[in-house]
């Protein structure tokens, strides 16, 4: 079952000026694999993580979803995204929409589900994380962990077939950080595809199926979370015995 | 062979058709001028239009006369704007260059109004004295040239009434005037003296000979059987004057601040029913703004997408090129000059409403500005937003307009309400391309009563309250959409 690759990355390059964020990174993901992306800050695995869904454009290399490559000038841009969604670091929630308005807006104006449809599995969504008394709140209302689980919800209104994540956790207050984490699980669970990049290593070699370590926008590394953090490598080590 | 033989009849069916309907003459004057043009009511009288309703009745055309500044009625002929130039107008060497006049009609002086008390007494007391003139007069010019700078008003009303204030030491005007102001303001004096002396004449755009011929026949008609003559005197007589619905201003005799109250709201709005100047004038004012708000907020949001899109993406090259033109000399030139430029050059061939000249001129300019701000909110939305919108499967323009312009709108909406408060305002100089708008129609009512305090407040009053109301509504609305938030 995990043999079938459903996205794939092939030499990607992002280049900034006087600097290649990413530099030619492979990597292919496998459907319901959860890959986890580590690596000290600045080392290019967010970059890699927007290359994937085209929020940059890499300078170079190709994204494959489902044996087709991504042209990020195609109208098919649009689709593909809904394919892949998104978590940011910061929520990025719509400030000037409901919490049930941010999560039916993209279903509805994609055309995907009818308003009421959309609304209905809006609200049994926030049932499920326990929201529901939320729904007509706006984001401002809402503490950060519940504004990133109301994000994680948004992306999966759009029944996406992979979900990438951002940095979920680090721009949460540590109490909050264990409610998105549960979700996180919970979809894990489920059979969800999930592309992750995290400094909490913890949670990653809970739940990840294979992880990969990247520095200066290369990837050193890939393994189960077991022989990454026990490599012998000293560039790791050191990564390592600083996050634990 | 046979083709053109066809097109010349169908040519030659087709000529008499075209000119039955053209049988229409455009006079243009500046109506502040009696007893030559003046307004009674809402119709333009005086020598010089009943002059040319006597000469458009006798050659059975039908007669159109426009209103406008002095100072532009020579572009307005010569740009085709108008046929015939009837204005009080002296025939000069520098005009007779620009255009082609008429056979005199009345010979006109230059004189000296002075108050009873001045030390002025001849024209030699003049020198180093503070001149009063109507803008493009001729005696404007003779002051110019031989006297040093005059202050140039926009008719010889407000000049008037500015003497009166002590403003001035003189004012020079043409005879027939001055002895109209004169005769309804006790405390002045005309000097015995006069300054000048020079024909007044009709003018016509260079080359239409037709015109011409027509007018001096019709003229020397006039002369003949008396016609002329009755017109000039008509006016010229001040009982006449009364009658015809200007009074004197009231004399400074004894009466209490209220008595005198009541009789200046009455003779500035009431009598003739001046109030309608006013009314009207609002009516243009709030159309020719309301239209070009929604003028200015569509090309503005126009501008400021492609703008924006521009900055963000680094493609549509050329558009924001010439969207950046657009800016750069719409907020880079006064909106008088847009207007004047879009009315005598734009449609300098073309007869369009001025209604449409202005909310065209004003629309444009507003645009360039309201594009800047709706810019400005637009980048000041964090590109979180916008990447999430696209990470969604929104496309870019579904997540300008479903995302980003709803939160940059909030953002910007004191600083849009504060531009439609400077275009409504800024329509204020409609009166330049003599549309009757409200501060043109407060002009009327001061040119026909002498009487400066009453009409320029009531006019500053209705703006105010124009303002007042629309900040209200701004700020219920900008509440609205706070409560929206919490």
């Amino acid at each position: 079952m995990k043999n079938d690759v459903i996205l794939e990355a092939r030499d990607l390059v992002k280049q900034f000026t006087g600097l290649k964020a990413v530099d030619q990174v492979s990597l292919s993901v496998h459907r319901g694999e959860k890959v986890f992306i580590v690596g000290p800050s600045g080392s290019g695995k967010s970059t890699f993580l927007r290359c994937i869904n085209m929020l940059e454009i890499p300078t170079s290399g190709e994204v494959i979803f489902q044996g087709k490559q991504i042209d990020p000038f195609s109208r098919s841009i649009n689709s593909y995204r809904g394919k892949v969604g998104m978590v940011f670091q910061h929520f990025n929630l719509f400030p000037h929409l409901t919490i049930l308005e941010n999560i039916t807006l993209a279903p509805i104006q994609n055309g995907a589900m009818s308003r009421s449809d959309a609304e209905k599995e809006a609200v049994a969504w926030l049932k499920r994380i326990g929201l529901e008394s939320k729904a007509d709140a706006y984001p401002m209302q809402l503490s950060g962990g519940q504004k990133q689980r109301v994000a994680i919800v948004r992306a999966c209104a759009m029944h996406p077939d992979v979900l990438l994540f951002d940095e979920p956790t680090s721009a949460l207050d540590p109490e909050m950080v264990g409610e998105v984490q549960l979700l996180m699980k919970d979809l894990a669970a489920e059979g969800m595809t999930m592309m992750v990049v995290t400094h909490e290593i913890g949670f990653a070699a809970e739940v990840a199926d294979r992880m990969v370590f990247m520095d200066h926008g290369k990837i050193v590394s890939a393994g189960t979370p077991d022989e990454l953090m026990n490599s012998t490598s000293q560039r790791m080590k050191e990564f390592f015995n600083k996050v634990l | 062979m046979k083709k053109y033989v066809v097109f010349a009849i169908l040519f030659a069916l087709l000529l008499p058709l075209a000119s039955a309907e053209k049988n229409v003459l455009r006079m243009v004057t500046s109506a502040d001028f009696p007893p030559y043009e003046f307004y009674s009511g809402s119709k333009i009288v005086g020598i010089d239009a009943d002059i040319i309703r006597e000469i458009a009745k006798r050659n059975d055309h039908e007669l159109v006369i426009e209103d406008m500044k002095f100072d532009s009625i020579i572009a307005a002929i010569q740009s085709g704007k108008g046929d015939i130039a009837a204005s009080g107008l002296s025939v000069t060497e520098d005009r007779k260059k620009k255009v082609d006049f008429s056979v005199s009609y009345v010979t006109a002086k230059q004189v000296i109004i002075v108050p009873k008390n001045s030390p002025i007494r001849t024209p030699e007391d003049l020198k180093n004295k503070k001149i009063g003139v109507q803008h493009g007069t001729t005696g404007d010019t003779y002051v110019t040239e031989n006297l040093g700078e005059p202050q140039r008003f926009d008719n010889g009303s407000t000049a008037v009434v500015a003497l009166l204030r002590n403003k001035i030491d003189a004012v020079v005007l043409d005879g027939e005037p001055a002895l109209v102001h004169a005769a309804k303001n006790p405390d002045l004096l005309i000097l015995e003296k006069l300054l000048t002396e020079e024909e007044y004449a009709f003018a016509v755009a260079k080359g239409r000979k037709d015109l011409l011929d027509m007018i001096n026949r019709t003229l020397k008609e006039m002369q003949q059987d008396g016609s002329l003559q009755k017109i000039v005197l008509h006016y010229l007589a001040p009982d006449v004057m009364n009658d015809s619905g200007n009074s004197p201003v009231s004399t400074p005799k004894e009466t209490s601040f209220v008595e005198g109250l009541q009789d200046d709201l009455y003779l500035n709005f009431v009598k003739d029913q001046r109030w309608k100047y006013l009314v009207n004038g609002f009516y243009i004012t709030m159309t020719v703004a309301l239209a070009a708000v929604i003028l200015g907020v569509a090309i503005g949001f126009l501008v400021a997408i492609i703008r924006s899109t521009a900055d963000l993406t680094g493609g549509l090259t050329v558009s924001n090129f010439l969207c950046k033109v657009y800016l750069t000399v719409i907020r880079g030139t006064p909106v008088v000059l847009q207007l004047l430029i879009i009315y005598f050059v734009v449609f300098g061939s073309i007869d369009v409403n001025k209604v449409v000249v202005a909310i065209i001129a004003f629309g444009i300019n507003s645009g360039a500005y309201v594009a800047e701000i709706i810019r400005s909110g637009i980048m000041s939305i964090d590109r979180g937003q916008m990447e999430a919108g696209r990470s969604l499967g929104l496309s870019y323009f579904q997540s300008m307009r479903l995302v980003i312009l709803p939160q940059a709108l909030k953002n910007v909406l004191p600083a849009l309400g504060n531009e439609f408060i400077v275009l409504l305002k800024e329509t204020s100089v409609c009166g330049f391309i003599a549309l009757q708008d409200l501060t043109k129609g407060g002009d009327i009512i001061r040119s026909q009563t002498y009487n400066a305090f009453l009409p320029l407040i009531a006019v500053a009053l209705i703006y105010l309250f124009l303002v007042m109301i629309f900040s209200y509504g701004l700020q219920m609305l900008e509440k609205r959409l706070k409560k929206n938030e919490k």
